[in-house]
This record gives C-alpha cells, sequence and structure tokens, in this order.
C-alpha cells in the first residue's frame, strides 16, 4: 500500500516542466487575442490598411507557395529516385536556406536583384524585385522552399519505384506514371508541404523586409503592418495582425500534424 | 514465344550474366533461385523497365531490346501487390484499359468479367488498403490480365501469403493458366511451387542460369553442387498416393510410405533426413512406416553422419549424430530399418 503511494519524483519534476512550458505558451497567445475588444478587432480588421495586408500576405503567400511547389516537385522526384555526380552536395546546398538567418537571406537577395547585372537585367525586362511585392514573393520563396523539398523528398522516396514500373507496364510512359500514380500516391505530402510553406511565406518577415521594405500600403504584408503598427504606437491595428498571423498558424498545425506526421522536417 | 540472348545487366546491387532463355508460346515457365540472385531484374528487364547492358530480347520474333514497357505489352505482378492505393479495386484493374481511352461500359464488362475469374467480384468497390494479401494479388493479377498481355510476370506472387492463402492461389494460377492459356514467366525461391506449376523451370545463381530443363530431371540430375544444395531436399519421391482409413499411401517404385497428408493421385512426397530413425533390429513404435534395407553410403559430416538406405530401388538418405553412428556400429551393407512416422511425411 506504501509502495503505491510513493510516486516518483523524476516523473513529478519532469511533467511539471512540461506544464509549465504549455502554461507559457498558453499565456502568451492568450494575451495578444485578449488585448483588444471583439469590437476593436472587427472595425480594425474593416480598415483599409489592414485589407491591403491581408490581400497582400495572400497573394504573395499563395503565389510564393505555387513557386515553391512547381520547383520542389521536380526537384524532389530527381534527389529521391536517381544517383548522379554531385548528389550529396547538391542536397546539402538546397537544406541551405533552412540553417540561413531570414536576414541575412534578405541581404543576399537584395544585392543578387539590386547590384548584379543579372537582378539589373530582371529590372529592365518588367521584373523589378527590390522595395515591391515581387521581393516579398521571391523571400518568401528563398526562405520556405527547402521545407517544401524536403517533405516532398521524403514522400517520394516512401514511394517504392515499383508503383511506376507496374504503371508502365499497364501503359504508362514514365511522365505518365508520375502524374497518374506517383503524383496521386504523394497527396498527403503535397498538402503538407503546401500548408507549412504557405503559414510560413505568410509569417515570414525578415527576409521581406530586407529586399522588399517596410512601405505602408505598398509592401505592406500583415508581419510588416505588425511591425509598422507597433513602432508608432497603433496597437489595436498590430493586434489585429497578430490575431490573424495567430489564427493561421494554429490552423496550419493542425492541418500538417493531421496529414504530414510521416514527413521530416529537420 | 520469347527469346532472351546473352541478356546482361549491371545495376551494381544485383546484376545478370549473358542469361539466355527460349520460352514457348503458352508454357508456364519457372524461375527458381534464392534471393538477391537477379530473379526480379531479370522479370524487369523483360518487362523493359531496364535496357540491357548488352544482348537482345525477342517476343514473337521481333527485337523487343529497346522498346519501352507500354509498347510491349507485357504484364507484371509483383510479392507486394503494388495496387494503387488511391483507387478501387475495380479502377485499379481498369487502369490499362482506362489508358487506352476504352469506353466505360466496355471496361466495366472486362473488369466484371476478370474479376468473376478470379473470385474477387464482390470486392471491386473496396480499396486496396481493407483487402486481405490474397485479395490483393488476386487483384493484382486481374490489373494485369485485363490487357491480354503476351506474356505475364509473376515475381514471387506468393511469398507475402500464408501457407493457405499462398495453395489456394497457386491452384487459382493453375486454372487460370489452363483458362487463358498466356505465356507465364514467375519467379519464385520455393522448389515446391516451381514443381507444382511450372512445365519448365530453370535454376539462377548469382545472375546466371545455371540449369534448365523439367522439373523432374533438375531435381534428379543437379548438375551443380549450388543446385542440388538450392533443393536442399534429400528424400523427394514421386508417387501416386491411395487414401485408406484416413490415411494417404504413396507408391514409390513398390514402396509404400504412409502420410497423414490427405491427398491422392499422382503426388510428391517429401521425407527430412533428419526425421527418419535407424535400428539394427525392427522397432515397434507408433510410427506409421518401418521399412528394412541395406546401408549403400556414408558420408562422414563432422558432427553427423549421412547414410545412404536403399530399400528395394528407393533410396532414403538419413542423418544421424556421429555418437549413434559409432554406438551402432554401423558399416556398409549392413541391413538396417529406417523409421518414421507419417505425420512427417509432407506430400504436395
Amino acid at each position: 500500500m506504501l509502495k503505491k503511494l510513493k510516486v516518483s519524483k523524476i516523473k513529478i519534476i519532469t511533467i511539471l516542466f512540461s506544464l509549465l512550458l504549455a502554461t507559457f505558451i498558453l499565456v502568451l497567445i492568450i494575451c495578444v487575442v485578449t488585448h483588444t475588444t471583439p469590437h476593436a478587432l472587427i472595425t480594425s480588421l474593416a480598415s483599409e490598411e489592414m485589407q491591403f495586408a491581408i490581400k497582400l500576405s495572400l497573394i504573395t503567400s499563395i503565389v510564393s507557395t505555387g513557386l515553391c511547389i512547381v520547383i520542389s516537385i521536380p526537384a524532389a522526384y530527381a534527389l529521391a529516385r536517381y544517383n548522379f555526380f554531385g548528389k550529396s552536395l547538391v542536397n546539402t546546398i538546397l537544406d541551405a536556406p533552412l540553417a540561413l538567418p531570414p536576414l541575412v537571406a534578405g541581404v543576399g537577395l537584395l544585392i543578387l536583384f539590386g547590384t548584379t547585372p543579372f537582378g539589373k537585367a530582371l529590372a529592365e525586362a518588367g521584373l523589378v524585385f527590390v522595395f515591391t511585392p515581387l521581393g516579398i514573393i521571391i523571400a518568401q520563396f528563398f526562405v520556405n522552399v527547402p521545407f517544401m523539398f524536403r517533405i516532398l523528398r521524403g514522400t517520394f522516396e516512401g514511394i517504392n519505384p515499383r508503383y511506376e514500373h507496374v504503371a508502365e507496364t499497364l501503359g504508362c510512359t514514365e511522365t505518365q506514371a508520375f502524374w497518374h500514380v506517383t503524383l496521386p500516391m504523394s497527396k498527403n505530402g503535397l498538402l503538407a508541404g503546401s500548408v507549412i510553406t504557405w503559414s510560413k511565406g505568410i509569417g515570414e518577415f525578415g527576409a521581406a523586409l530586407m529586399v522588399a521594405g517596410a512601405t505602408r500600403m505598398k509592401t505592406e504584408t500583415l508581419p510588416i503592418s505588425l511591425y509598422l503598427n507597433m513602432s508608432c504606437g497603433d496597437l489595436e491595428l498590430a493586434i489585429a495582425s497578430a490575431t490573424i498571423l495567430i489564427a493561421i498558424s494554429l490552423v496550419s498545425l493542425f492541418i500538417f500534424e493531421r496529414y504530414g506526421g510521416f514527413a521530416r522536417i529537420f | 514465344m520469347i527469346k532472351i540472348e546473352n541478356v546482361s545487366k549491371d545495376l551494381g546491387e544485383f546484376l545478370l550474366r549473358d542469361v539466355s532463355l527460349d520460352i514457348n508460346d503458352g508454357e508456364y515457365f519457372m524461375i527458381l533461385g534464392p534471393t538477391g540472385v537477379g530473379k526480379t531484374i531479370l522479370l524487369e528487364t523483360i518487362a523493359g523497365i531496364y535496357r540491357p547492358d548488352s544482348g537482345r530480347i525477342f517476343l514473337d520474333g521481333k527485337d523487343i531490346t529497346n522498346i519501352p514497357p507500354k509498347e510491349r505489352n507485357i504484364g507484371m505482378v509483383y510479392q507486394d501487390y503494388t495496387l494503387f492505393p488511391f483507387l478501387t479495386v475495380e479502377e485499379n484493374i481498369g487502369f490499362g484499359l482506362k489508358l487506352r481511352k476504352i469506353g466505360k461500359r466496355e471496361i466495366k464488362h472486362e473488369v466484371d468479367e476478370l474479376a468473376n475469374l478470379l473470385d474477387i467480384s464482390h470486392l471491386l468497390h473496396r480499396y486496396p488498403g481493407t483487402l486481405s494479401g490474397g485479395e490483393q494479388q488476386r487483384s493484382a493479377i486481374a490489373r494485369a490480365l485485363i490487357l491480354e498481355p503476351n506474356v505475364l510476370l509473376l515475381d514471387e506472387p506468393l511469398s507475402a501469403l500464408d501457407v493457405q492463402t499462398a495453395e489456394r492461389l497457386r491452384q487459382e494460377l493453375k486454372k487460370v493458366h489452363s483458362v487463358i492459356k498466356t505465356t507465364m514467366i514467375h519467379v519464385t525461391h520455393s522448389f515446391e511451387e516451381a514443381f507444382l506449376l511450372g512445365s519448365r523451370m530453370a535454376v539462377m545463381n548469382k545472375g546466371e542460369i545455371v540449369q534448365e530443363g523439367r522439373p523432374n530431371e533438375v531435381f534428379r540430375k543437379p548438375n551443380s553442387e549450388f543446385v542440388a544444395g538450392f533443393l536442399g531436399v534429400d528424400n523427394l519421391f514421386q508417387g501416386e498416393s491411395a487414401i485408406k482409413n484416413g490415411i494417404a499411401y504413396v507408391d514409390v517404385g513398390g514402396v509404400n510410405i504412409a502420410s497423414t497428408t490427405l491427398k491422392s493421385g499422382d503426388v510428391y512426397a517429401s521425407i527430412r533426413p533428419e526425421d527418419i530413425l535407424v535400428s539394427t533390429k525392427q522397432i515397434v513404435s507408433s510410427a506409421r512406416n518401418s521399412l528394412q534395407g541395406r546401408i549403400e553410403g556414408i558420408v562422414d559430416k563432422g558432427t553427423v553422419v549421412r547414410i545412404l538406405v536403399s530399400v528395394g530401388d528407393t533410396p532414403f538418405v538419413v542423418i544421424v549424430t556421429k555418437q549413434s553412428f559409432d554406438d551402432m556400429e554401423l558399416r556398409k551393407n549392413m541391413s538396417v530399418y529406417i523409421t518414421f512416422k507419417a505425420s512427417i511425411v509432407h506430400i504436395f
């Protein structure tokens, strides 16, 4: 009887730590969302500036996620299926943006698109990245493409190539086998990758700030709006941005956990 | 008819070396060999997944070495079924016809017909993940057969199944072959499958075909130690079985062997040499089989001794420990009794 009453010390202490940590995170989120009244929140959300920020955030994040998908699918497929010279080096380089601080990535993008002949040629062709919404897109793309790439590479590696072989014996070309079989089988990975890339994109601040700057009503995405309004003391607008970002993060996390549990991101 | 001429392929981990085979129309051809000797690559090379490094493959006289899989019309069934998980059984089976832009009604008709043949009609609306192994393999076979392939390649189709399901599906394969008469090339590591299904077989080792012939011939006259060792059954007998009072009696060249496996007709019986008792006098026991014979040969293997005992004209291999061998003072040409239970006689 006494033995049963004796509880493990380490159990109590470790559980206590986990509860503390969870409380800390929860308090933080509650602080943000309860800082303003529902009425003030709705008024802020309806303001022209917030409408612009929401729209710009949605457009840039959707376009950059699309770019990540279009470029990661073939790249991830190649690295999952084929052996070629320099493969492991390519793998390492493709992961590099994960480790790079976004601010540094932003500086790099600024130099590439602002000062090099390549960037100047693009600008002359009408593709201006510096201090424009296009810059936001390229910043989001650069910082987040490794997430998409890694999830898809893991997904493709998990699909036995025999499925494609069978599809070919049933009348598919190699490309058709990819479209009709491999891609549908990658559905969960694609969904998880898209959600994580999109939600990271919508929250992207550092790199976008460097390339596109923080100009009200021009390159003002939700995080930029949060930063601008916070620095000039307009707390209600800042909280509105923060609340939207929190909601997006939580929903994305839920979807990712539900469909992407298999994928290794880090 | 499919003709493989000096095909070699090096995939690093697996390889094929100078493989040549002639397989006739409508034949059920078995390729037998242990794991990792290149059996699967051979099939995949025939299907066109890999191009051979050298050598040629002919189908009905036409060189198909360099044409893509989709133009060969060679069906493939893998051990792990590889049904597309996002399609129902019906859509899986109809996959090949849909690619060929066949009308929905015609596809439905063909799918129903094959589902009937393979006894999976009740599963058509289900997804592969909800089916048992045997049901998945039937579906995979139907998916390959719907295109009326020139050749059907089966890569260890029964290996992932439990014994009973495998046996049922094996009979099913035999039935399917007799109905549709497609040329089948079936890869396996089970000599039992090879015996029961194959009209001819080839044994593979290290990427090469080491022996080819009718199963019986290969077994009777293995041309190398590898083949003999791989086939590995010392006491394998062919005979006529008849069931009396709940026991099967197999007549093997005049010697009657009792077995509890109830199968009648033309059968094979196998007995592991370790399961046979040797005695110098007849012993009274519950074992149903007690035969008198003469020691024909003795091979000392260190801790055990292999003894060849012939009963009439039928040779039995018996393995005893070195100690028993010494204690019993067994000699060549000695008359001995061999005793074994009916339950250890495996009939197939």
